[in-house]
């Protein structure tokens, strides 16, 4: 019975430990693998208290030190996943002192997070329409809500993609070009994945189906049309050949290794820019402005043009 | 909103389906599981359990590891015509999988409480297996087995993760009350994602109020 009631205090004690291990927002370093793949907006919401906090007091603290300790968070649009991830290592490895912590999803997503309180310093997105809609600067038109976030002299456009037509391996449905989907679409000889109305790739693929003059709605309503909730949920149903095409971009389909059918030229959906500037809600400004202003350098626009983006700074 | 109504006829249809097949999968193996020798009741008890105690985007990339349309079964399901990846049916498969669970535990728990002496005396008396488990055992945990079907279609009308990873959101195709609440409010229409919430507490709350009715008027004549 000892034994037995030993166990049990163990096993609570260390179920314990991994609740508060888990839930609790610790240090910085722990943020950086596992955060920055959330969605939710309210962990970032309480995560930002403990953080600034915690920045401030090593600020304080590391006023004395030589190298002051930064954590930049960098909301990115989900297609830059990979070139991303290489220059985080290039530029930390360059600058002691910086860590970066990524949030790559949607545009849309991301847009919102950042309208809802979300801890940011520097948002990369996939279209204008969602760095325009937290610009003050912007068309009211499109700036509906009036959002402050964005330091206009900050921001650039940092790349051009291009939207692409994508299909798995072997081709089932025997695609090649988009007037061909197009034409298929109409006859209700295709499925097709998308991003939803909330993604850039999404809208970019909206632009193209009225530019064939497609209706949208009665694709979908036909179960012609699925919706990925963003761009590397597309590439996945791709790549997995749960469809027989997607829309994405250039850049996915090199990092996903799929085979690129058709690219869409800037009259089918106009072109595809990726505006980049440094928030106003951001506590490190200048480390920001310096790591964006490292993202238009040589080194940053070879890892950007290796898997497809134009560089446009 | 409520133009398309597809969702609420999808959700229900796999709801509906799904629990059908957990009902009888969970009372079979509820009911051999118990007469197996301990070892493999152990280990079988830990598989079936599983995922019900996984997250539901486990059990989701398990199932498109295993169906999925470059996988090995999936391709040869796929040559008789079979998909469960983007299919109202692999919603089926979904649902079935996680809810399958609870209905395996309930029956158990209901079958491990009978009274064992009630089916000997059915022996005795040289009624076959198959009528001492229909006319006998199951009726007397029917308690039980109820609470373990309402369990199952519950969780079966509200599943979303291993759905959503299945069968993704193909309006008018696959689209389920769950999956159409994340993508309306994912793209802004909060008042459709609203619409659907409240079709979705409609029908969970007709669902247990009609439980409740069943369960009392079943105690009731019990007591008489």
């Amino acid at each position: 019975m000892k034994t037995k009631r030993i166990i049990a205090l163990l096993l609570a004690v260390a179920m314990l430990l991994a609740i508060t291990a888990c839930g609790a927002n610790t240090a910085p370093e722990d943020k950086k693998t596992e955060d920055a793949a959330k969605e939710d907006t309210t962990p970032a919401d309480t995560s930002t208290e403990t953080e600034t906090d915690k920045e401030k007091e090593e600020q304080k603290a590391d006023e004395k030190d030589p190298v002051e300790k930064i954590e930049l968070i960098v909301f990115a649009a989900a297609s830059m996943t990979e070139t991303m991830n290489k220059i985080k290592e290039l530029y930390e490895a360059a600058n002691e002192g910086i860590t970066i912590t990524y949030n790559f999803d949607s545009s849309g997503t991301l847009k919102t997070q950042i309208q809802e309180g979300a801890a940011c310093d520097l948002f990369i997105s996939a279209a204008p329409k969602q760095m325009n809609q937290l610009d003050i600067a912007a068309d009211p038109e499109i700036n509906t809500e009036g959002l402050d976030f964005v330091i206009s002299e900050s921001r650039i456009n940092l790349l051009e993609n291009k939207v692409t037509l994508v299909v798995p391996e072997g081709n089932p449905k025997g695609l090649e070009s988009f007037d061909q989907l197009a034409q298929l679409l109409n006859d209700g000889d295709v499925f097709m994945a998308m991003g939803n109305s909330d993604v850039p790739v999404g809208q970019y693929t909206q632009k193209i189906l009225a530019y064939y003059e497609l209706s949208e709605e009665d694709l979908a309503s036909a179960g012609k049309i699925t919706y990925g909730s963003n761009v590397k949920e597309v590439t996945t149903q791709v790549s997995e050949g749960s469809v027989d095409c997607g829309v994405v971009y250039a850049t996915d389909a090199y990092s996903a290794g799929l085979e690129v059918i058709d690219s869409a030229t800037a009259e089918m959906c106009g072109q595809v820019i990726y505006p980049a500037a440094v928030l106003n809600i951001s506590e490190h400004a200048e480390a920001a402005q310096a790591f964006l202003d490292y993202l238009t350098g040589a080194e940053a626009t070879s890892v950007f043009e290796s898997v497809g983006f134009s560089a446009l700074s | 909103m409520g133009i398309d109504w597809y969702p609420l006829w999808n959700s229900l249809r796999i709801a509906a389906i799904s629990c059908v097949l957990v009902f009888f999968l969970g009372i079979f193996f509820a009911y051999y599981a118990a007469k197996l020798p301990r070892s493999v009741k152990g280990i079988l008890d830990v598989i079936l359990t599983l995922p019900m105690v996984l997250p539901p985007t486990v059990c989701g990339y398990f199932l498109l590891v295993t169906f999925g349309l470059r996988r090995p079964l999936g391709i040869l399901l796929a040559q008789w015509g079979i998909k469960f990846v983007m299919t109202w049916y692999g919603g089926v498969l979904a649902a079935a999988v996680v809810a399958f669970p609870l209905m395996y535990r309930t029956a158990r728990g209901a079958f491990e409480s009978f009274d064992e002496t009630l089916a000997y005396s059915g022996q005795t008396l040289g009624l076959s297996n198959s009528r001492i488990f229909w006319r006998i055992r199951m009726p007397a945990c029917r308690q039980g087995i109820l609470a373990g079907t309402v369990l199952a279609f519950a969780r079966a009308l509200g599943e979303y993760g291993a759905t959503s990873m299945l069968i993704g959101y193909t309006p008018g195709k696959t689209a389920t009350i769950s999956t159409t609440v994340y993508q309306l409010w994912r793209t802004n229409d909060e008042s459709g994602a609203f619409f659907w919430v409240m079709v979705n507490l409609a029908i969970s709350a007709v669902v247990l109020l009609a439980v409740n009715m069943l369960e009392a008027r079943q105690k009731k004549a019990v007591r008489k």
